[in-house]
């Protein structure tokens, strides 16, 4: 998927409902209770987060591209797609950005080092610059390779044929998978920086860099479902247990001894509404949500109903013909209904 | 003791460099010493040697950060375990352990701001230092091309600790900046050490021109002609990508390098040019710390460097295997006037010293309201804590007549009839005796032996995946 694809797709979800900004939000994984919860309505969870540096100058850069060549158009306060941007075939992609959290960085991190080991030891040289200088990093791949017996040439060999298999595996293009190789170093062979990827095959810096997140999302995803015995180690704390972000696990976690909504706030010396943007990704997350403790169920059914109706998400036109009902209410009811699609 | 076997054991080497086993063996008889070796001469054996024997730990202060990593990682990379480097990007969870098992440490890398805290003071004054090393030792003379005053602190920790011995060590120094080494740092009787500035292999050759075009004519035109490895400082992050475009149009392989791009791509092109996978680097100056590789045979300033001790620095980047390099330096008229204002507006100026005054030295929110320069920022504050106000406006007027005359030697080095060789080792106080054939444009440089260096074709990539991941892994 190109970056522009990215833009279009994320504008195409949100249908007419989220001014240009929210994409670049939601693709840095800002963490606000407003990018969280449109996660959930507008079903972005592939996007969060995959390019978490991105440049803000970069991105409306994309955007006036789009603008002048004729995929977004103007109108009025929304910005519309034209016919071109809704007709246009983009390529499924095996992002997942909600599950790996920009995790795939730590995976690559150590996979370049571990393959950088194996190059060098597998051909008797056992002294180089690692390449990643991360101490973490370094630590890790140090016990890994112990673990695992890596003076073995049988063990080089194995890691090997594990990621060719799983790689072959990935349902990526063939260019996509060329990008993960080349940012691997091997003895007497560097990485290629962004620019010298990105110039060689035609494509920008934001391009190549989102294909790679790409790549990896999918090659964890082959990873993770065929278990292979050396590649399935290099998983260890990458998928998380729990999907929410750590300050709403945090007031889940209080709310589960017995704290109203209110005491959560005063006791975490957060305001009101924080603590509810918690309880909506809360329910966006969990199929099980119990609703009662906050909406009666006459008013959630309401709010669905009116919600349906309208086919709208846009809080302001529920909330007109349903004024007895909270902000608050019916953004926990759309999360609720968002995760049941 | 046998200090060759002491080397053999430690780096393999059979002897030593010039200047090395004096160094070391003044340092091990305890005595303060000053070092001026020329960049590439070994200079961290100097104290990394003496440590092998010295009972407790080495202290060494190091102005820059990069410098310090590369240090550590080279000292880890030949498996020495007791090193820490102390710097204001330690994780809180690792300080803590620091500070409880310092002692342990035989290699203490430490950043000037860091040494001057309170807490971090009370904690070496805990510790047995044998030995403080002061790395690029120039960087506290104000006179100095590379003035940090965080640096000039030093001095405040040396009670602290005792005095202990100090080796100051650095690549460049003049008599002046070497008198102020040996005041800041408390050195009575120091034991210095100068190697000759001269390396005999290096040519210096100017080009003047009279349009700046002219210079990327000259470059395309150089680079079909000689090969690299090669170094090209570009002046400016914009100009280095432009001119690694440039070559590569030529099809000659080449890579951009400056402090904007993520870390990660800055090491894959170390890593390339060091694997010979590129012929040429254009960079800022922001390339060279840490690099080692002895067949570099060319280093090109697009630009007119700052000072004569900078332009030294990085052209003895060049021909350390002692084969012939050439530096080529590029003029175009009026590259001075451009030169001179660059290097003022570095310094800080009347509004910021004003600014700063009203503010305090801990506002630094003047930094981020771009009302105040960061590095303008550290000297004025600087400054203010240890002078009144007039005083750090004369002393700023110090430094602005110290840039002025490393501009005008500059500006000298390029309206020079004489000899290059002589006049740029004049500027560091020495004489220049017995000048190789081959010195100097204005001796008449012999080019052939450049032409004469051949360089193996890059290896050629294939498209696909498999292939790259079979030369990675050729097993
Ligand atoms: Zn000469």
């Amino acid at each position: 998927m190109l970056f522009s694809e990215l833009i279009l797709v994320i504008m195409k979800a949100v249908n007419r409902q989220r001014t240009i900004s929210s994409p670049y939000h939601l693709i840095k994984g800002k963490k606000s209770g407003q990018t969280i919860q449109d996660i959930g309505y507008f079903g972005l969870y592939p996007y969060f987060g995959v390019l978490p540096k991105l440049d803000k100058k970069a991105y409306d850069q994309a955007v006036q591209r789009l603008f002048s060549e004729g995929y977004l158009l103007v109108n009025e306060q929304v910005v519309d797609l034209s016919q071109k941007a809704l007709e246009s075939d983009i390529a499924a992609s095996p992002l997942n950005g909600w599950k790996y959290r920009g995790k795939e960085n730590l995976f690559f991190n150590r996979l370049s080092l571990i393959v950088q080991t194996f190059s060098h030891t597998s051909q008797q040289i056992k002294i180089f610059d690692p390449i990643v200088s991360n101490e973490d990093v370094q630590s890790w791949v140090k016990k890994y390779l112990k673990r695992i017996g890596f003076r073995d040439l049988a063990v080089a060999r194995a890691f090997k044929e594990e990621l060719l298999i799983t790689l072959t595996e990935t349902e990526i293009s063939e260019t996509h998978k060329m990008i993960v190789m080349e940012r691997l170093t091997g003895s007497g062979l560097s990485g290629l920086t962004w620019r010298q990827i990105a110039d060689s095959k035609n494509l920008s810096l934001l391009d190549v860099q989102l294909m790679a997140v790409e790549a990896l999302h999918g090659w964890m995803a082959a990873i993770e479902r065929s278990k292979p015995p050396l590649l399935i180690g290099l998983m260890d704390g990458i998928i998380q247990q729990s999907s929410l972000t750590e300050t709403a696990q945090r007031t889940e976690k209080l709310f589960g001894q017995g704290f109203s909504l209110e005491q959560i706030a005063s006791l975490r010396q957060l305001k009101t509404s924080t603590i509810e943007d918690h309880f909506v990704e809360l329910a966006m997350n969990d199929p099980h949500f119990n609703y009662m403790p906050f909406i009666n169920p006459t008013l959630y059914k309401a709010i669905i109903a009116e919600g349906r109706r309208q086919e709208t998400k846009r809080l302001r036109e529920i909330k007109e013909h349903l004024p007895e009902a909270s902000y608050f209410q019916i953004r926990l009811a759309l999360a609720i209904r968002g995760k049941q699609g | 003791m046998n200090l060759e076997k002491l080397l053999q054991s430690t780096y393999g080497f059979s002897s030593f460099r010039p200047g090395q086993r004096e160094i070391i063996e003044r340092v091990l008889a305890g005595e303060d010493v000053i070092a001026l070796l020329p960049t590439g001469m070994g200079k961290s054996i100097c104290y990394q040697l003496p440590a092998k024997v010295l009972p407790d730990s080495v202290l060494i202060v190091s102005p820059l950060l990069s410098l310090m990593q590369d240090q550590v990682a080279q000292l880890k990379k030949m498996g020495e375990k007791s090193v820490v480097a102390i710097n204001s990007f330690l994780k809180p969870e690792d300080k803590e352990k620091i500070w409880n098992t310092l002692s342990s440490y035989k290699f203490i890398f430490i950043s000037p701001e860091m040494l001057v805290q309170p807490f971090v003071k009370r904690k070496l004054g805990q510790i047995r230092i044998s030995l403080l090393v002061a790395d690029e030792a120039h960087c506290i003379s104000q006179w100095g091309f590379d003035f940090r005053p965080d640096y000039l602190r030093i001095s405040e920790i040396l009670p602290a600790l005792n005095f202990p011995q100090v080796l100051a060590l650095t690549a460049t120094a003049t008599d002046k900046v070497t008198e102020e080494i040996k005041k800041y740092l408390g050195l009575k009787e120091p034991y210095v050490y100068t190697h000759p500035m001269d390396r005999k292999n290096i040519v210096y050759d100017i080009k003047k021109f009279e349009d700046g075009r002219d210079k990327v004519e000259f470059i395309k035109e150089f680079v079909r002609k000689f090969n690299g490895p090669g170094i090209i400082y570009a002046g400016t992050r914009k100009k280095s990508q432009e001119l690694s475009v440039l070559l590569t149009e030529q099809g000659i392989s080449a890579a951009f390098y400056h402090g904007g791009m993520e870390h990660q791509d800055r090491i894959f092109v170390q890593q390339q040019f060091q694997n010979g996978e590129l012929q040429w680097i254009c960079s800022t100056n922001a390339f060279g710390m840490g690099v080692h590789i002895p067949n570099i045979r060319h280093v090109i300033h697009f630009q007119l460097p700052t000072s004569i001790e900078g332009y030294v620095q990085e052209v003895g980047r060049a021909g350390r295997d002692g084969q012939p390099s050439l530096a080529t330096l590029l003029y175009a008229q009026g590259d001075e006037v451009l030169l001179e204002s660059l290097v003022m507006d570095d310094l800080p100026n009347e509004h910021e010293i004003k600014a700063v005054n009203r503010h305090g030295v801990g506002a630094t929110h003047l930094i981020d309201q771009g009302i105040v320069r960061e590095t303008a920022f550290r000297v004025i504050s600087y400054w203010m804590t240890q002078l009144p106000i007039e005083g750090v406006i004369s002393q700023i007027e110090l430094l602005r007549s110290g840039k002025r005359l490393q501009v005008s030697k500059i500006r000298e080095l390029i309206g020079l009839e004489g000899c290059l060789r002589s006049y740029i080792i004049q500027c560091f106080d020495q004489q220049l005796n017995d000048k190789p054939d081959n010195c100097c444009a204005n001796d008449r440089i012999n080019y052939d032996v450049f032409e004469a260096f051949s360089y193996s074709k890059e290896k050629q990539f294939s498209l696909e995946w498999q292939d790259r991941l079979g030369a990675i892994l050729p097993i």
